[in-house]
């Protein structure tokens, strides 16, 4: 599932990989294909603006941390970021509700007319 | 900074190359999302490099896989164009005040001097419109950074709203030019010119500061993004 079946929802998995702590661009994106079981395959390029715009809204903020002989940007979840991503997965929930009825209308309880 | 090796390296830095000439925006914000994206490819080369892959296979897959310089640099470029968008608001927020001060250093001066010649009230008049035009940037470019920051959450940014910045940098630029201007030639006449020699100074150092991110604003603002 490349991209363009993730666009939209990109900033939900990026807040939630944060969730248990600091992470660098590269653990990011090998944590979103972990989580997946590889089903989500992004285009890897695409997280660093977008890492860049939630820090801009302030959901996230970053640091330059050393790493052996390299300096990788960390990102961190802020408060705000805490509340955004709840927010996400009410929408989400509501959203898979919505049209796991329509799909399965038969496993469904229909609400009274 | 990379532990890539040279020749992985090179394909890598050919990528950012191609990446920095697509990109424009302020020098601080476009080297560190450089800098990230270079960390990255070195990041996901290295890491197929332990899956076994040959370091140069290993180097084309992760560029592959990133999406090409074409591919990203529309979301990077907004990223960038926002930036500079607020670093204009930043310096237009900043010394729009300061042009208002200046114009009250001259009126006041002139008012302790008991001036009240034609060129006096066109001073006047000159000042009350250049000082309005630079308060209504102010308010904009203040507008702007909360519109770009923690209000973008709730609040989707015009997409126009770099090149509105631009040109309200571009008239507190050039306010502060005719201000500068107007109390150089006052300073030449006024008596007590050490103190309007002193706000010229400053008027001419905000149009200094003004005018560049300005232009750099209604640069990257026509760019796609």
């Amino acid at each position: 599932m490349r991209t363009d079946a993730v666009r939209g929802h990109l900033d939900g998995l990026l807040l939630a990989v944060l969730e248990q702590g600091p992470l660098h661009g590269y653990a990011i994106i090998a944590a979103v294909q972990q989580r997946s079981g590889g089903v989500l395959d992004l285009r890897t390029g695409t997280i660093y603006p977008a890492l860049n715009r939630l820090e801009r809204l302030g959901l996230l903020s970053s640091s330059w941390e050393s790493v052996g002989e390299r300096r990788r940007r960390c990102y961190a979840l802020t408060d705000a970021g805490r509340g955004a991503l709840a927010g996400e997965r009410t929408a989400w929930h509501e959203f898979t509700t919505a049209i796991g009825s329509v799909l399965n209308p038969s496993v469904t309880p229909r609400p009274a007319s | 900074m990379s532990a890539v090796a040279p020749a992985a390296g090179d394909a890598i830095e050919e990528y950012v190359v191609e990446l920095t000439g697509t990109l424009h925006g302020p020098t601080q914000a476009k080297t560190r999302l450089i800098e990230e994206i270079r960390d990255g490819l070195a990041d996901t080369a290295e890491a197929l490099t332990h899956e076994g892959l040959a370091y140069a296979d290993a180097v084309r897959h992760a560029v592959r896989d990133f999406g090409t310089p074409g591919e990203l640099a529309p979301a990077c470029q907004r990223e960038l164009t926002i930036a500079q968008a607020r670093h204009t608001a930043r310096s237009v927020v900043l010394t729009a005040p300061l042009l208002i001060a200046c114009w009250y250093t001259l009126l006041g001066t002139g008012a302790a001097a008991g001036h009240d010649g034609p060129l006096q009230r066109t001073a006047h008049l000159l000042a009350v419109c250049l000082a309005g035009a630079a308060g209504g940037a102010a308010l904009l470019a203040a507008a702007t950074l909360a519109a770009t920051g923690a209000l973008a959450r709730r609040l989707p940014t015009p997409h126009r709203l770099p090149l509105v910045v631009a040109w309200a940098g571009t008239t507190t630029s050039v306010a502060m030019a005719l201000a500068a201007l107007t109390l150089a030639v006052a300073a030449l006449m006024a008596a007590n010119w050490p103190l309007i020699a002193l706000a010229c100074s400053l008027a001419a150092a905000s149009h200094a500061l003004t005018a560049p991110s300005a232009r750099a604003c209604r640069r990257v603002a026509r760019l796609p993004a």
